[in-house]
């Protein structure tokens, strides 16, 4: 992928690269200022201290033996093997004494402590005169008005400080170049990350909600913000189906009773009725619309919690919560001549929200006694389930669900067709999921045992325990 | 001390709703049942009037234009406002009721409701006043409970309830006259916040009234077609 240039270098990454980068080269700059100095300092100081340790030697030398032992001395040094030193020693009228030089080559300064730069020529083996520079200092002898010049090559000196400049003049704009291709190529790398984060947000926007950023699994900041966005990406696809269905389900549902009850108005209108006839009519009408309300409201608190917007849990007792609804339910069991058994174990803690629990078990006791035909069995047990889980389960003696049927069950509005007459909405078990999955936990549909043609339902609303 | 049951209390009810036609709803079905409304359609002319006169229950939206529903009551209470109110939401979630509750609601319904629904709970606002000196027991016909020995009996005869069975007796008594509906019922006498579809209250109000009426020659809970049940001799 390649960005245009001019939006790369208005990226912040960019900037930013290129902040590092001039940050890098000032301190480079610094750093490689400090050494060319120090290390030039330490020469030139070197120099001087073997210089003042010759002049010492020699000047011991003439305190001992006075003109005489200097020129001797002047002499060996001259003579000796890897003397890299010059010498020119000069009486008080200005005559040779000693030295490498026919005269003084340099003029010389005022104060005798410092240094004297000059050329001088010097012979080559095969006839050619070469010039060399030269760094030395002077001492004026005081009892006879002599001279003495010691001095030494700058070439090498001069050679070495050359090499440091040089190699600071090669690494310098190096380190630079480096440096900013290095900017640009961490800039490019996360101008296209953000590009690519850009780019799934825009076919997201344009209606792909199943579209999430790649995510490398490099656990750096991209990646991580990556996740993040898929998440929200989740959130919001789960959002907008919970608000697709509803507006399906509000079709779908309250489409019958509002007909149905169109239909028994019209009915109404179309013949004269008795006060009583009217009467009736319109409370059936008014039970009816009411009906619609209840579904209404059921539906939207699915969608609601679906998508994560309902409910607070805390910890709470739900063996409590379940003998009250055994309680509940237990007469209308007896009057729809079923017979009732609960055994609830004590002070089983759950997070959660006592009201969707509560709802979520009243239906499951609900279907049990809706699709259990007389003289059957229903039973409501809570007790520990598997690894840290609470089972609250419901058996009835019913139809029970076959296997291939039990996905279907749990979507709304789904009634299999054996139970198509029953009165209710079909969100029955629908919540039971959606609560069970709010809570972290699951909703198992099982046979209940019974007869191949009746085995029963078995459901098992399994929450983590507190 | 005896509560004296009353039938039909007429009421002077205070509707702070900004939505038009909704207004007019609840002012048709609370004149319907008997009772006197004043309206108000927004926050701060409905706080004015709720201080100034002195009416039986508040009925109150949450949204509402100027000074919202939870404001307003607020406010109200701090003032030192007692009237009992009615909180009314399109948000139906828990955390909005508590909220309601909180800032001083009695009651708390939400949108969609059914008029019966409305109706009732306003009514049993009315029989909720602040300051009630202690009732020891109730009466109703010639059926009467002392709460603090826990016996019930009509005629003088003695009658044995379950404990669910004398909390559920108790609420109807205290609202004897008035239309008490199930989710009311659910509510108040098992203290839940939803639904069971089965209309599994129906059977615990068919075996206290076994116990109550079948040996007596008077019925004394009634059951008032699409709304709920009312108690009442």
């Amino acid at each position: 992928m390649k960005l245009g240039l001019p939006t790369f270098l208005r990226t912040t990454t960019f900037k930013l690269a290129l902040l590092y980068s001039a940050m890098f080269a000032a301190f480079s700059a610094a750093l490689l200022i400090y050494l060319y100095y120090s290390t030039v300092y330490y020469i030139r100081t070197e120099s001087d201290r073997r210089l003042d340790l010759e002049f010492e030697q020699l000047g011991n030398a003439y305190y001992t033996g006075g003109m005489e032992r200097l020129s001797q001395s002047v002499l060996e040094r001259m003579t000796r093997t890897g003397s890299t030193y010059f010498y020119y020693l000069e009486d008080s009228s200005g005559r040779k004494i000693a030295g490498h030089f026919q005269r003084m080559p340099v003029a010389p300064p005022e104060v005798d402590s410092k240094t004297v730069y000059f050329d001088f020529d010097q012979p080559e083996p095969d006839g050619t005169m070469i010039v060399r520079s030269a760094a030395g200092k002077f001492v004026r002898l005081r009892d006879n008005g002599g001279a003495l010049l010691v001095a030494f090559d700058t070439a090498q000196q001069t050679a070495i400080v050359v090499r440091i400049q040089s190699a600071i003049f090669i690494a310098a704009p190096i380190g630079l170049i480096l440096s900013l291709l290095g900017g640009v190529l961490i800039s490019r790398g996360a101008a296209s990350r953000a590009d690519e984060l850009a780019r799934t947000a825009e076919a997201v926007m344009g209606g792909e909600l199943g579209r999430r950023v790649p995510v490398r699994g490099s656990g750096d900041e991209f990646d991580r913000l990556g996740q993040r966005i898929n998440a929200m990406l989740d959130q919001i696809e789960k959002l907008v189906d919970a608000t697709r269905n509803t507006g399906n389900a509000i079709a779908h549902d309250l489409r019958s009773p509002l007909s149905r009850l169109r239909n028994k108005l019209e009915i109404a209108l179309s013949k004269p009725l008795s006060q009583e006839a009217a009467s009736a009519t319109l409370s059936e009408t008014v039970e009816e619309v009411d009906r619609v309300l209840a579904t209404f409201n059921a539906i939207l608190r699915l969608a609601r919690l679906e998508a994560g917007a309902e409910g607070e849990r805390v910890r709470m007792d739900v063996s409590e919560l379940a003998e009250e609804l055994a309680e509940l339910f237990d007469p209308a069991c007896e009057e729809a001549e079923l017979s009732f058994k609960s055994q609830i174990a004590r002070h089983l803690m759950v997070l959660g929200d006592r009201d969707l629990i509560g709802q979520a078990l009243s239906n499951m006791l609900d279907n049990a006694v809706k699709y259990t035909p007389k003289g059957g069995a229903i039973s409501f047990t809570v007790a520990r389930g598997p690894d840290g889980t609470i089972d609250l389960t419901v058996v009835d003696s019913g139809p029970g669900v076959p296997p291939e049927a039990r996905q279907l069950v749990v979507q709304r509005f789904q009634r299999l067709d054996s139970a198509r007459t029953l009165p209710g909405s079909g969100l029955g078990l629908s919540l039971v999921d959606s609560v069970a999955d709010m809570h972290g936990g699951e909703l198992i549909l099982l046979d209940a045992g019974g007869p191949a043609r009746q085995p029963g339902l078995k459901a098992i609303l399994r929450l983590p325990r507190a | 001390m005896m509560a004296e049951t009353l039938a039909g209390d007429n009421m002077r009810v205070l509707v702070i709703e900004d939505d038009a036609e909704m207004a007019s709803f609840i002012q048709k079905v609370l004149m319907e049942a008997g009772h006197s409304v004043d309206m108000a359609i927004d926050g701060e002319r409905g706080l004015e009037l709720a201080r100034s006169t002195d009416f039986d229950a508040l009925v109150v939206d949450r949204m509402l234009p100027a000074k919202d529903g939870l404001t307003l009551l607020k406010e109200y209470r701090e003032a030192g406002g007692k009237t009992p109110a009615l909180f009314l939401s399109a948000l139906g979630d828990v955390q909005n009721r508590v909220q309601g509750l909180k800032a001083g609601a009695d009651d708390y319904l939400s949108k969609p409701f059914a008029p019966s629904e409305l109706a009732a709970r306003v009514e049993a606002l009315g029989r909720r006043q602040v300051g009630e000196p202690q009732v020891t027991s109730l009466k109703a016909g010639d059926l009467e409970m002392n709460l603090l020995t826990r016996k019930v009996t009509r005629g003088g005869k003695k009658i044995e309830l379950q404990p669910r069975e004398f909390r559920l007796l108790e609420y109807l008594m205290r609202h004897a006259g008035q239309v008490v509906t199930r989710t009311m019922l659910l509510e108040k006498v098992w203290d839940y916040n939803f639904d069971p579809q089965t209309n599994v209250i129906d059977v615990h109000i068919s075996r206290l009234r076994a116990k109550i009426d079948k040996e007596f020659e008077e019925p004394l809970l009634h059951t008032v077609r699409g709304a709920g049940y009312r108690l009442q001799g």
